[in-house]
């Protein structure tokens, strides 16, 4: 028996080394270093301007980062590399957006079965089929044929979901996915996030919502003015957290 | 005044349309819908490149064509036509024909227009869908083609059918250098009848606007079929039901 931490099985899914990011003077990450397992269920929480949406967002590279590295499925996604292998990097990891970003022209199905399409190579007609069993997935399969301006907030992030899904992603990063609903639509939401997690994927989710992150998140990475203060269980985050700056976060949470 | 220009269109209807034809070159209204039809289907294109350049990280490819855009956009249509009429063949000692001439100008010039219509469309649509389309990992062109543009266009298709209206009216720039189009047979028709001027171009101004006035039409059932098939635009992502059902004209 050897005592190796990483057996490649063991590897993390996602490993953020000394990540640095800054505006100008201002900086928004500053010397982040965490990582994701495989099947972990991450909830990134903290204060409005925080830099939790930026943090996600380095690690598909919609946002560059400074210095450091963030290595995906053994490749660092920052590293200098032709945009075709950038491409196929992004498209195995899903992100879900805030404002859904659907596209506006396309049908429901045809928003979830383009990308497989277009990017992959995969077949229309089987496209299409994996699509309606993803939209039947998400509850939506009879919304199939419309366009995403006739469905409700709620509807529309759950066609987002199952369009990331379509292209078969290990690891799912989720950014803000029901700030943008109503409350009554947070729920449907959620629960398609929950079942997802309940099939072991790997996802990483920036979200206010703590009763979901009490329940689904394996741990919690507690941000303030871009660094990661406290990386926790939920159980203990919420029950004990150490640092000052957590505790008040969640002492303002109950008010 | 009704009868003189029934009179006129009956003896010159044949130059009109056609010109000196087949005894001279090709002029007349036949002309001048080639030369707007070419116009067109050259421009546009064009313009879409254009933006695409504007838009281009690489400066190589952003300043020349902003350059050229903003030069273009500058200075009356007629000057750039006399340019091209006069230097070109002083320039490459080659004998280019007027229509070839017309034709070039015409494109550069409502292509570098056309070319910001385009770009203010796809600045417009805002950067949601090109990150939407980069995290699924769709390439850069290949989001602009299946998702960027057909949206773009789209938003546009009022602005970019008023580019092409004002370019069918351009072609009547080509008069000064010679261009046989349907102004040039009509100033024809003028000088040989000297006396009704104000018949000729009447004729002149109703072709005109019926060709301009079929284009638009044209155009908006174009524009009312894509709208049927999205069966309700959105521009934004949170479209509320009751708006897309007025805006759509759906039963």
């Amino acid at each position: 028996m050897t005592m190796s931490a990483s057996t490649p099985q063991q590897a993390p899914a996602i490993r953020l080394s000394n990540v640095h990011k800054s505006y100008g003077d201002h900086p928004v990450l500053k010397n982040i270093n965490a990582s994701v397992a495989r099947g972990e269920v991450v909830v990134i929480c903290g204060p409005s301007g925080s830099g939790k949406s930026t943090l996600i967002r380095t690690i598909n590279r919609l946002e560059e980062i400074n210095s450091g590295s963030i290595v995906f499925d053994g490749q660092d996604i920052h590293a200098t590399m032709p945009a075709k292998k950038l491409n196929l990097l992004r498209s195995s990891i899903g992100f879900v957006f805030q404002n859904f970003n659907l596209f506006p022209h396309l049908s429901v199905v045809e928003n979830v079965s383009m990308s497989p399409i277009r990017v992959k190579g995969v077949a229309p007609d089987v496209a299409y089929d994996k699509a309606l069993k993803l939209l039947d997935r998400v509850g939506l399969a009879e919304k199939a044929n419309a366009y995403p301006g006739q469905l409700s907030g709620g509807q529309q992030q759950r066609v987002a979901i199952a369009r990331a899904l379509a292209m078969e992603p290990p690891v799912m990063l989720f950014d803000e996915p029901t700030s943008a609903l109503d409350p009554e639509m947070v729920g449907e939401v959620l629960s398609v996030m929950k079942s997802l997690a309940a099939e072991g994927m790997t996802m990483l989710c920036v979200t206010h919502e703590m009763g979901f992150a009490r329940d689904v998140a394996d741990r919690i990475w507690f941000i303030n003015a871009g660094e990661i203060l406290e990386t926790a269980p939920p159980e203990e985050f919420f029950k004990t957290p150490r640092h000052p700056r957590a505790q008040r976060f969640l002492a303002d949470l109950r008010h | 005044m009704i009868t003189d220009i029934i009179t006129i269109i009956k003896d010159y209807w044949l130059l009109l349309l056609i010109g000196q034809y087949p005894n001279g070159p090709l002029g007349g209204l036949a002309n001048t819908l080639i030369l707007s039809a070419l116009s067109i289907a050259l421009a546009f294109p064009i313009s879409i490149l254009f933006a695409l350049a504007r838009l281009s990280k690489w400066r190589a490819l952003r300043w020349p064509v902003t350059a050229l855009v903003y030069i273009t956009r500058g200075v009356p249509l007629l000057m750039l036509v006399l340019w091209s009429y006069f230097l070109v063949p002083l320039l490459t000692g080659a004998d280019v024909p007027s229509f070839v001439t017309m034709l070039t100008t015409l494109v550069f010039y409502q292509g570098a227009f056309l070319s910001e219509v385009v770009r203010g469309g796809i600045v417009a649509l805002g950067h949601g869908q090109m990150e939407a389309a980069k995290a699924l990992g769709h390439s850069y062109l290949g989001a602009m083609r299946f998702i960027i543009l057909p949206q773009a266009l789209y938003n546009m298709i009022p602005s970019i059918i008023s580019t092409f209206v004002s370019t069918i009216k351009d072609t009547t720039i080509g008069y000064v250098i010679n261009v046989p189009d349907l102004t040039f047979a009509a100033s024809q028709v003028n000088n040989q009848l000297l006396t009704q001027p104000f018949q000729v171009f009447l004729i002149l101004a109703i072709v005109y606007y019926a060709i301009c006035w079929s284009l638009t039409k044209v155009a908006n059932a174009i524009e009312q079929r894509i709208t049927r098939r999205r069966a309700g635009p959105s521009r934004t992502v949170v479209a509320p039901l009751a708006p897309s059902k007025i805006l759509s004209e759906q039963p």
